[in-house]
C-alpha cells in the first residue's frame, strides 16, 4: 500500500495515458466498422468477404503488428499512434460482424413502412436503421472496450507507457505488488468505460430498457407484441 | 356512406400496367383501372393475387416493368418518388410504426419529415389521436406497449397526419382479432363519412371489401381483374364461377356472425 501511495503520481500519470490511448480505437473502430456492417448487411457478397477480412485482421498477432506497423504507415517506432492504429485495426475487426449482424436484425417490416411513409435513405439509415441496430450495437462496442483497454497494456512493451508498464516493470522486479497495481487499474478503467457505455445506451435508447422490462415481466417472445400488450394492460 | 358526385374526376388511374419481377414472375399483367376520388375502392383476391403489388406502384414503392400510372392526371414517374410517398398516406398490417418512437411521435412522423415544427406535428399528432379514438394518456408509450387494436389506430392516425388525399392500406386490419377487426371497420367507416379521402384498401377477406368498398375489384391471380363494381353488383350477378366461389368462400362465416 505504502509502494502505491508513494508512486501515486506516476500511477496516475499512467492511468491518465491508458485512458487516452484506449478511447480512440474505440470511436475510430465503431465510427469504421458502421458503413462496413451495413454494407455487409445489405449485400451477401460483400457480407463475405468483409467478413473473412475482418477474421483475417484478428488473427494478426498484436506485438509483431506494432513493431510492424512505423514501415508500413511511416511513423516512428516510439509513436503512439502505432498503438492507436493497430488497435483500430483489432476493434474494426471485431465489430464487423457484430455492425453487420446489428444491421441485418433491423425487421424488414419496419424498413419497409419507413420507406412507404417517405423517409430517404439517408434519413432512414439515421433515424430509423442506426437506432433500431444499437442495442446490438451497444452490446458489440462493449465487447471492444473492454478488449482495447486490456489490449493497450501490450503497448508498453514497445515504449508506448500505459499501466501496461508496471506490469512488465513489476515482473522484471519481481515485485507483485506493482503487478497488481497494473491489473487492478486496467480492470478499473474497464469498469468505468463499460459502465459510461451502459449510461450512454440507457440516454440514446430510452425505448429500449422500457421494451426489455416489459418482455421479463410478461415473459412473451419479443416477436408476440400484441398478446405482450395484452399481458400490460 | 356519401358517394362523391363529381365522379367524372378520376384520381388515381392505371394505364395498360404489368410489373414482372426479376425472376420472371408476372405480378400484374396488362392492367387498366380508375379509382375513383373521395371514396373506398377494396383491391380483393387471395395471396398471389397481386393486389399488394398493385398497391405499392401507387406511392412508388415498386415501379411498372411497363404502362404508367396516372394521379390526377399526371404520371408519377415523373415525380420524386420520396416526396410523392409523403403525399400518400400509408397504413399497413401491425401499424408498421417505429419501435423507438413513442405513440405521438410515430403519428408525426410524416409532417416532420416535410419539415413542419416538431411541437406543432405534436400537437395535431394529439388532435388526430383523439379523431381516430385513442385515449391521449397513450401519447407517451411505445408501440409495443400498446393492443393490436391501439397500434392499428396509431398506423391510420399517422397515415392521416400529412392531410393526404390518397390514403393508402394494406392489409391493415389483417392481424386483429374479429372483435378488434369489426371495431375498427366501423371506424374506418365513420372517419371516411368526415374525411371523404380516396382510399384504396387492400384485403384477402371478401366480407371486409364489401363492408368498406364502394368499388370493389376482385383480382384472379396474376393481377387480372376477374370483376368490378359496387358490392351489390358483385353480388347479384358474379361475372363468373371464379367471382361467385370467391364470394361463396365467406358466405358460411357470414351466416354464424
Amino acid at each position: 500500500m505504502s509502494w502505491v501511495l508513494g508512486n501515486w503520481p506516476q500511477i496516475w500519470q499512467y492511468g491518465i495515458a491508458h485512458v487516452l490511448l484506449s478511447f480512440p480505437p474505440v470511436i475510430a473502430g465503431f465510427l469504421i466498422s458502421l458503413p462496413l456492417g451495413w454494407l455487409a448487411a445489405r449485400h451477401r457478397v460483400t457480407r463475405g468477404a468483409l467478413l473473412a477480412a475482418g477474421g483475417v485482421l484478428y488473427a494478426i498477432p498484436s506485438l509483431p503488428l506494432f513493431v510492424l506497423l512505423p514501415s508500413i504507415i511511416g511513423t516512428k517506432i516510439l509513436d503512439p499512434l502505432n498503438v492507436e492504429v493497430a488497435l483500430t485495426i483489432y476493434a474494426v475487426a471485431l465489430l464487423l460482424r457484430t455492425t453487420a449482424d446489428a444491421f441485418a436484425a433491423v425487421d424488414p417490416g419496419v424498413r419497409l413502412s419507413a420507406t412507404a411513409v417517405g423517409f430517404g435513405p439517408w434519413r432512414r439509415f439515421l433515424t430509423v436503421e442506426l437506432p433500431l441496430a444499437g442495442p446490438v450495437l451497444l452490446a458489440g462496442v462493449r465487447v471492444v472496450s473492454v478488449s482495447t483497454v486490456s489490449l493497450v497494456s501490450v503497448g508498453s512493451v514497445i515504449g508506448v507507457n500505459s499501466l501496461g508498464f508496471f506490469f512488465l516493470d513489476g515482473y522484471q522486479r519481481s515485485f507483485p505488488t506493482e503487478v497488481w497495481v497494473g491489473i487492478v487499474g486496467t480492470v478499473l478503467i474497464a469498469l468505468v468505460f463499460d459502465a459510461l457505455l451502459v449510461l450512454a445506451g440507457r440516454l440514446l435508447m430510452p425505448w429500449h430498457a422500457r421494451l426489455r422490462r416489459a418482455r421479463r415481466r410478461s415473459r412473451v417472445p419479443a416477436g408476440q407484441q400484441p398478446a405482450l400488450a395484452e399481458v400490460l394492460r | 356512406m356519401s358517394v362523391a358526385l363529381d365522379t367524372v374526376v378520376t384520381m388515381i388511374e392505371f394505364r395498360q400496367v404489368t410489373k414482372r419481377f426479376p425472376d420472371g414472375t408476372v405480378a400484374v399483367r396488362e392492367l387498366s383501372l380508375q379509382i375513383p376520388p373521395r371514396q373506398v375502392t377494396v383491391f380483393v383476391g387471395s395471396s398471389g393475387s397481386g393486389k399488394t403489388t398493385i398497391l405499392r406502384m401507387i406511392n412508388r414503392m415498386l415501379d411498372p416493368s411497363s404502362g404508367s400510372i396516372l394521379i390526377d392526371g399526371t404520371d408519377i414517374s415523373t415525380r420524386d418518388p420520396v416526396a410523392l410517398r409523403r403525399s400518400i398516406g400509408y397504413v399497413m398490417q401491425d401499424g408498421g410504426l417505429l419501435p423507438h418512437r413513442t405513440v405521438v411521435d410515430n403519428i408525426a412522423t410524416v409532417p416532420v419529415l416535410s419539415g413542419v415544427p416538431r411541437r406543432q406535428a405534436r400537437e395535431r399528432a394529439r388532435a388526430l389521436m383523439r379523431t381516430v379514438g385513442l385515449d391521449e394518456s397513450l401519447e407517451r408509450r411505445y408501440p409495443a406497449q400498446l393492443s393490436g387494436g391501439q397500434q392499428q389506430r396509431v398506423g391510420v392516425a399517422r397515415g392521416l397526419a400529412a392531410e393526404p388525399e390518397i390514403l393508402l392500406m394494406d392489409e391493415p386490419f389483417g392481424a386483429v382479432d374479429p372483435v378488434v377487426r369489426g371495431e375498427l371497420q366501423r371506424e374506418l367507416l365513420r372517419l371516411q363519412s368526415e374525411l371523404a379521402k380516396t382510399v384504396v384498401f387492400v384485403t384477402h377477406d371478401i366480407d371486409e371489401a364489401f363492408l368498406l368498398g364502394a368499388q370493389v375489384v376482385l383480382f384472379r391471380p396474376g393481377g387480372v381483374i376477374a370483376q368490378r363494381g359496387t358490392p351489390q353488383e358483385l353480388l347479384q350477378a358474379p361475372a363468373d364461377d371464379f367471382v361467385a366461389e370467391f364470394i361463396d368462400a365467406g358466405r358460411p362465416r357470414s351466416i354464424l356472425r
